[in-house]
């Protein structure tokens, strides 16, 4: 689209936003009753919703299992309605599978997979609208997903996406942002140890200005990590006085 | 009613304290000589006189327990073998799962002496419960091996064979039923199952 601009020489992006502000976050836990956890988490018009079972007997073959830890299988699925024309995905695509891959990556790292040996713990993830930050908002679905679910982590996993516009780095990239083509980064992080879990990116981008883009996901993952927080302490009050009067 | 002391909550990563200050319980984990907490919940430390404060974090819902090699737990009898009975590991110790497992009693951890002589259809039949311990949790071609071959464990509950409704349930040392002209009797820890026909019993001795 010729003309518009991603970053206005006042420093305002598309959707009005500053170069590293975040989109608006709502985030609930506990939302299906009949799975381990559940989690519902909105990131501007991006919504996903994660359901974790588990640790549970393996499934399917036997063989697979681990003897000293738990296998971590992640699903990734998005919603038929979900992007601006409805398109019907199979079900073991490769954007899928991948997305799976990276996922469960992530949360080998996060996971205290050592206490639950032979076992295996399921995360499935569904994008019901895709606005650009689909694997950052999965990641964080699936974190408050297996919290809700009472699985020890080590620590939250907060990701983020970002981009490099005109010699700057923008945070939490929407649709229109992703489709105008230039580099993107995802990162996953561990804030208290401040390790990464996961980073991703396939575009080119000069080493120069690597440095400036990891620096605004990370400090945009922390910005979620600050609200996800927040959220969960909120929901661990509701459940203790609801148990405790 | 007089408040407790502020619940203190916690999240996963929250650093809670100093390993020389307190020892990790459940719910926690260790890193660089400090105590993190691995659960959303709330924060539990127990001093002990003398030792360290245990400090743990503890949930409202108790997540999935997994049977852990040495703990005693309750199945129910699937299908039996000449060599091997298939259970469903129903509860752990005494927190019921929300899946059951499977689990293997093999024909030499029925019971501990004669062990050769055990036939498999005389001790166990399907739908029994048992009450048996871990002693493997397997490997890549088998589920969890439990034995009952110890004093408490062994058959608790069955159905007769002769009767549908009849439930057999356990003395002091064996399983009785009266049940007009037949008498079935077995020991648990011997995991033997026999029937008397043509004794009556009024009263079963306990």
């Amino acid at each position: 689209m010729a003309g518009l601009e991603l970053l206005s020489d006042q420093g305002y992006r598309v959707d009005g936003r500053r170069a590293g502000e975040l989109r608006k976050i709502q985030a609930r836990m506990g939302v299906f009753a009949q799975a381990d956890g559940s989690a519902y988490i909105e990131q501007g018009n991006t919504k996903a919703l994660a359901v974790v079972y588990g640790p549970h007997e393996m499934r399917g073959s036997r063989s697979r299992a681990l003897p000293d830890r738990a296998l971590v299988n992640c699903q990734y699925s998005m919603a038929t309605f979900s992007t601006g024309e409805r398109k019907r995905r199979p079900h073991g695509d490769r954007k899928a599978c991948e997305m799976g891959l990276q996922l469960r990556q992530t949360f080998e790292a996060a996971i205290l997979t050592q206490l639950y040996p032979r076992s295996q713990i399921d995360i499935y993830v569904q994008v019901l609208q895709a606005d650009g930050g689909n694997y950052a908002a999965c990641v964080n679905a699936a974190t408050l997903a297996v919290l809700d679910a009472g699985i020890p982590m080590r620590d939250f996993v907060c990701a983020c996406s970002a981009g490099f516009v005109d010699g700057t780095a923008l945070a939490d990239l929407s649709h229109v942002e992703e489709a105008a083509g230039g580099p993107q980064v995802a990162l996953a992080l561990l804030p208290a140890s401040g390790q990464l879990a996961l980073l991703e990116m396939d575009a080119r981008l000069h080493e120069d200005h690597l440095q400036q883009v990891l620096e605004a996901a990370s400090q945009a993952a922390r910005d979620v990590h600050a609200l996800l927080d927040r959220v969960v302490r909120q929901h661990v009050r509701e459940a203790a006085l609801l148990l405790g009067d | 009613m007089a408040m407790a002391p502020p619940m203190r909550y916690c999240v996963p990563g929250e650093r809670l304290c100093n390993l020389e200050e307190a020892s990790p319980g459940s719910g926690t984990y260790t890193r660089h000589g400090y105590i993190f907490s691995s659960l959303s919940g709330c924060l539990v430390k127990t001093s002990d006189n003398g030792e360290l404060p245990v400090v743990s974090v503890t949930r409202e819902t108790e997540s999935q327990m997994l049977p852990d090699v040495g703990t005693i737990v309750t199945c129910k009898v699937s299908s039996i073998n000449s060599r091997f009975a298939k259970v469903h590991i129903l509860y752990v110790g005494s927190t019921p799962l929300k899946n059951s497992f499977r689990g293997t009693i093999r024909k030499e951890d029925v019971r501990a002496t004669e062990k050769d002589k055990v036939e498999i259809y005389k001790s166990f039949r399907p739908g029994d419960i048992v009450l048996a311990k871990v002693i493997s949790l397997g490997d890549a071609q088998s589920n969890y091996l439990l034995t009952t071959a110890e004093n408490e464990l062994g058959v608790v509950v069955a159905h007769s064979e002769s009767g549908g409704s009849s439930l057999l349930y356990p003395t002091k040392n064996c399983l009785f039923l009266s049940l007009g002209a037949e008498v079935f009797r077995w020991y648990p820890s011997a995991g033997v199952r026999c029937s008397v026909p043509g004794h009556t019993l009024k009263n079963s001795a306990k």
